[in-house]
């Protein structure tokens, strides 16, 4: 075993390098101005998409609280309005989706967008998992109607957090 | 090809450069840019965003060099930077919407100069196999065998656990030696058929 990673080892190292761009330092020198010049005016646009991303977080997860309380008090939704509430949530997601597919993508982003991008991104997948596995759960329509819900508010702060930085851009 | 971690930078220059002093940095760039453009494109494969990604880490370098401590090697640090970099992009939405375009790997702007030591092999079967690999599994094997990045730095830097890591880079090892299988086989009957 130890033999064959050291053997991958040296013929991945031993493979040829690549040459740096042309006049590469002058690009850099060049990119840090523009950087500079670009986060003076775009940072109260970025703070105020993180707060509305924040926003929207909380908001999402106070509904979560609320349902939550709720169940806990007996008042346990009916199956069959849970699903139709699932449904629903569905069709907003299908919704958000459509315009995030729409937004133009970018080629560079400031990195505290991008983070937090990224970390939506990642609630996204988080959720995905859970909502395909959401059915071999016993209460499998409430959970699911909860993480749909879940969904659709880090898909609104997403979409938010997006438009932000097109419009930011221009 | 250079290692990274093999680059010596002299003790006077680190210090002019973590001072901030333009000269210093310009040299610091024109000793590690090579490497670390090697290790962006064996990360993310297309040249104009590497290219990019080059140029980005540098300017992280030049807006924290401040913050360098100097408890590693700084050609150590930049790497750290550029590993950052390229995973950030890895994981943003542009790379998933233009991995498509990343499926032939037989490009001929993908391949590399000739290296710094003109005697070393080019491992062509190798390189082609590598190519193949998705964009994440590759960046493990590169990391992993390549950098000497432990299983630990690599889920922690893909925000994910260190068995994460090890499952993918023993897929990876299995994808490799099927493709370069392939490959062989291919030649053989290259080699074989009549004129």
């Amino acid at each position: 075993m130890h033999a064959e990673l050291n053997d991958w080892s040296e013929r991945l190292a031993a493979l040829g390098a690549f040459e740096a761009p042309a006049g590469g330092w002058r690009a850099v020198v060049a990119a840090r101005a523009s950087r500079e010049a670009r986060l003076d005016r775009r940072w109260p646009i970025a703070i105020a998409a993180v707060l509305l991303a924040v926003t929207a977080g909380i908001a999402a997860w106070l509904q979560s609280a609320q349902r939550t309380l709720s169940e806990d008090a007996g008042q346990t939704v009916p199956a069959a309005a849970a699903a139709a509430v699932a449904a629903d949530m569905r069709a907003e997601n299908e919704r958000l989706e459509l315009i995030l597919a729409r937004l133009p993508e970018r080629q560079a982003m400031r990195g505290s967008t991008a983070f937090t991008v990224a970390e939506l991104e990642d609630r996204l997948a988080l959720l995905d998992d859970r909502l395909s596995r959401v059915a071999l759960e016993p209460n499998a329509p409430e959970r699911s109607e909860q993480l749909w819900r879940e969904r659709v508010g880090v898909l609104h702060s997403l979409v938010q957090v997006r438009y932000a930085d097109v419009v930011g851009s221009y | 090809m250079p290692c990274i971690s093999d680059i010596d930078l002299p003790v006077g220059l680190v210090s002019s450069a973590r001072a901030g002093d333009t000269a210093a940095l310009e040299a610091v760039y024109a000793a590690t840019a090579g490497p670390i453009y090697t290790l962006l494109r064996r990360l993310v494969r297309r040249p104009a965003i590497a290219e990019e990604l080059l140029q980005e880490t540098f300017v992280d370098v030049l807006e924290h060099i401040g913050a360098f401590e100097g408890r590693c090697p700084l050609p150590a640090w930049i790497r750290r930077l550029a590993v950052n970099r390229a995973l950030m992009y890895l994981r943003s939405p542009w790379h998933r919407g233009l991995e498509w375009l990343d499926k032939d790997p037989g490009g001929a702007d993908r391949l590399p100069a000739t290296g710094p030591d003109p005697a070393a092999p080019l491992d062509a079967s190798l390189e082609r196999a590598l190519m193949t690999l998705p964009a994440l599994s590759r960046a493990v094997v590169w990391l992993h065998d390549v950098e000497g990045f432990t299983h630990a730095d690599i889920g922690f830097a893909l925000g994910r656990t260190p068995s994460f890591s090890k499952s993918q880079l023993a897929r990876a090892h299995r994808r490799l030696r099927e493709a370069l299988r392939q490959d062989d086989a291919i030649a053989e009957v290259t080699t074989c058929t009549p004129n």
